[in-house]
């Protein structure tokens, strides 16, 4: 395990985290990570104090996993992710096999302690929802994929479930309640996931999701390979968030090797970023529409995804810009004169995109169906760690870009938007605002390009580091440990795996049909959540 | 709110069609003559994702966009396996998805075609041989075609089509 030097400003940092866990001592044992996180190692005494310190001081707990062989101490280890404002603190605490829960004080807890049961067969005692989560029914008992004990290979499902093995779901008891069950095979062409409606009348009285159908053993696919081959499997994980996994994995990588990339790769890597956030937005802007019946604004809006997407593939050959991205910069360059093309582009794309937010934005009609709908109230956003434009539509502040600079975001510098309504309404315009900050941004960065060459090749060192960065869903976590040259552990979690958690609270006292548009103004991913 | 009168009044805000894709017309085209003369003029499929990373699903559905508009060539996507003729698959299938993937399948009337649309589809791709899929379609019910691409864009989709209603009109 190596450490980095502790600069001054870490100290000062490690005293401010240190009084975050009501205790000063602490201090002297907090160490600085690779990419400006840190770590503490807690014994089983000093946590649970600790944990309540964070919660009073309103911390957010931002991630919870599980690694095997990583202390000397014990067989697992449980690290906690903090944030505060731009602080991340990681807590590591030994774990045997058994540890008490923390969902009663940090909800997001919830499905990240399921996770880590169903993955390592951690007991959490206390819990108050011990289901299974991304391992249904037909895995076998006593099966735990993410231990190094067991090997990546196929299993033998069970055939059948009895009903007694079925999932149980949350029921909701009263005059007139009944459920609705919709999914895992949904009537459009959507990903997997099962929705279970308890309804009175048309009025949604709760909602319990259940996710993971898709579940494809990401996390294990990583291991063994090199953070090079990785790659792929980062890119695989959403399709429409490509970019940003592929450089939360490279910046981790990146940092963990002290490999420092060239600037013209820097530059072009967040004008994909950005492509990235655009097309993403504006597929999700006319799904709204095409949810609430408005062919009329959702064709203004696929068009113009549709010629992104060709802008794509003419910078990168490829209309998701997959295999661009690389540890050390990217694969290639991109071309003058498609530069060119693109900064003409999205000129005219400016332009084009405000004619269709004007036909949407003067129907009232539409507008109508917005307005305070899905409401997701401010308080949810930091329990239930809500992210991305879900957040900043509902009040929230956190955009990694502004408050984690990665890349040259310290540079070029994204405008916080922000809106306090948390309806659909407001989701729609937070996205807008987004889209016409990336085409400008795109423009600055394409009239400041550097020359040069766009990749630096240095070997991969050992060690650990923890990147994150702001998808177009939101906040996307990577924590990548590399031993030997291999990927021992790679912990993705994206901003979807948070945000489908408020959906659950969005829908409450909302009339069944407005559930399509709630779902698709949140856009959440099945794929990345499932992993 | 737009005025009414002034719509009268100004220049039509429609565009002309452009014909941006010959080839993806010349498919559509073609495609069209096939559908008609095998399926009685419309084709129904059933879009069914057992594992993918969503890339596919996104190109499924940017052929219903402008571009494509896939429906003019007598395609439509329909809400259940009950209408449908064909069951487009993307991704590799995921044990967690095996069930509702074969109970999709066996919903549907015969005759009845299952195209494998994407790298994970066709064989399980990068997931191949792991412990959370069972691996490509082909592994739960009878593949008819399989359209490989990371994912394959919506003409490759469209051309696969093709070949299918070929196929299926030498059968018939």
């Amino acid at each position: 395990m190596t450490h980095q030097q502790t600069q001054p400003g870490d100290t000062k940092t490690a005293a401010i985290l240190a009084e975050l866990l009501g205790s000063g001592t602490f201090a002297a044992r907090i160490t600085a990570g690779q990419n400006g996180e840190f770590y503490l190692a807690v014994t089983e005494e000093e946590f649970t104090p600790a944990i309540e310190s964070l919660a009073a001081r309103k911390c957010v707990l931002i991630g919870l996993f599980c690694v095997q062989d990583f202390s000397p101490r014990s067989r697992f280890s449980l690290l906690y992710v903090f944030e505060k404002k731009s602080s991340i603190l990681i807590l590591i605490r030994d774990c045997a096999g058994t540890a008490t829960s923390i969902a009663r004080i940090f909800p997001s807890a919830n499905w990240f302690e399921r996770e880590c049961r169903d993955g390592f067969g951690i007991e959490f005692s206390g819990a108050f929802d011990k289901r299974r989560l991304f391992l249904h029914e037909t895995y076998p008992e006593q099966f735990h994929p993410l231990t190094n004990e067991t090997p990546n290979r196929p299993v033998t499902p069970k055939k059948q479930v009895a009903p007694e093995e079925e999932y149980p779901f949350r029921t909701v008891h009263g005059e007139g309640v009944y459920q609705i069950p919709v999914g895992p095979v949904h009537a459009g062409i959507i990903e997997p996931g099962h929705f279970r409606f308890s309804v009175i009348g048309e009025t949604i009285f709760n909602l319990e999701v259940r996710m993971f159908y898709k579940h494809r053993g990401i996390e294990k696919l990583a291991q063994g390979k090199t953070p090079q081959e990785c790659v792929a499997v980062a890119e695989a994980i959403s399709g429409d968030e490509s970019v940003a996994h592929a450089v939360a994995l490279c910046i981790a990588t990146e940092k963990i090797s002290g490999i420092s990339i060239p600037p013209r790769a820097l530059y072009l890597r967040t004008i994909l970023l950005e492509l990235e956030r655009m097309y993403s937005h504006l597929g999700d802007q006319a799904g709204m529409l095409v949810d609430v019946a408005f062919p009329l604004g959702a064709n203004q809006f696929s068009v113009l995804r549709e010629d992104l997407m060709r802008m794509n593939a003419i910078l990168t050959g490829s209309r998701f810009l997959r295999g661009v991205v690389t540890q050390g910069g990217l694969t290639k360059d991109i071309r003058k004169q498609d530069l060119q093309v693109l900064l003409d582009f999205i000129q005219k794309f400016t332009r084009r995109y405000q004619v269709g937010l004007k036909i949407v934005l003067s129907t009232t009609s539409l507008l109508d169906r917005f307005t305070t709908t899905g409401r997701i109230p401010k308080e949810l956003l930091r329990p239930l760690n809500i992210t991305g434009p879900a957040g900043r539509a509902s009040g929230g502040k956190v955009d990694i870009r502004i408050s984690h600079p990665y890349g040259i975001y310290d540079t070029v510098v994204p405008v916080p938007r922000r809106l306090h309504d948390g309806d659909v309404l407001a989701r729609f315009t937070v996205k807008a605002a987004e889209v016409l900050d990336s085409a400008r941004m795109i423009e600055q960065l394409i009239t400041g390009l550097p020359e040069g060459p766009v990749h630096t090749d240095q070997p991969v060192r050992d060690g650990y580091a923890l990147s994150v960065v702001e998808s177009a869903r939101g906040q996307d976590l990577c924590w990548l440990w590399v031993r030997n040259g291999m990927i021992e552990r790679y912990k993705v979690r994206t901003a979807s795996f948070c945000n489908w958690q408020a959906i659950e609270h969005a829908v409450i006292g909302e009339i069944l049909p407005d559930f399509p548009v709630i779902n698709k103004s949140l856009n959440l991913s099945y794929a990345g959540t499932d992993l | 709110m737009v005025n009414a009168l002034s719509c009268f009044l100004k220049k039509k805000v429609t565009e002309d069609l452009m014909v941006p894709d010959e080839d993806v017309e010349r498919t559509g085209r073609e495609l069209k003559q096939q559908i008609d003369a095998v399926f009685g003029r419309s084709l129904a499929i059933r879009e069914l994702d057992t594992g993918s990373d969503n890339a596919t699903e996104i190109e499924v559905n940017n052929l219903s966009n402008p571009y494509y508009d896939a429906e003019r060539f007598g395609i439509t996507f329909v809400a259940s396996p009950r209408h449908a003729d064909v069951l487009l698959v993307t991704g590799a299938v995921t044990h967690n998805m095996a069930i509702a993937a074969k109970k999709t399948y066996d919903a549907m009337p015969s005759p009845k075609y299952v195209v494998a649309v994407g790298d994970d589809a066709c064989d399980g791709g990068i997931f191949k041989g792991t412990y959370a899929v069972l691996g490509g379609v082909d592994k739960v019910f009878p593949v008819d075609l399989k359209i490989p691409g990371n994912p394959p864009t919506p003409a490759a989709i469209l051309t696969g089509l093709l070949a299918l209603m070929n196929k299926a009109g030498k059968k018939a």
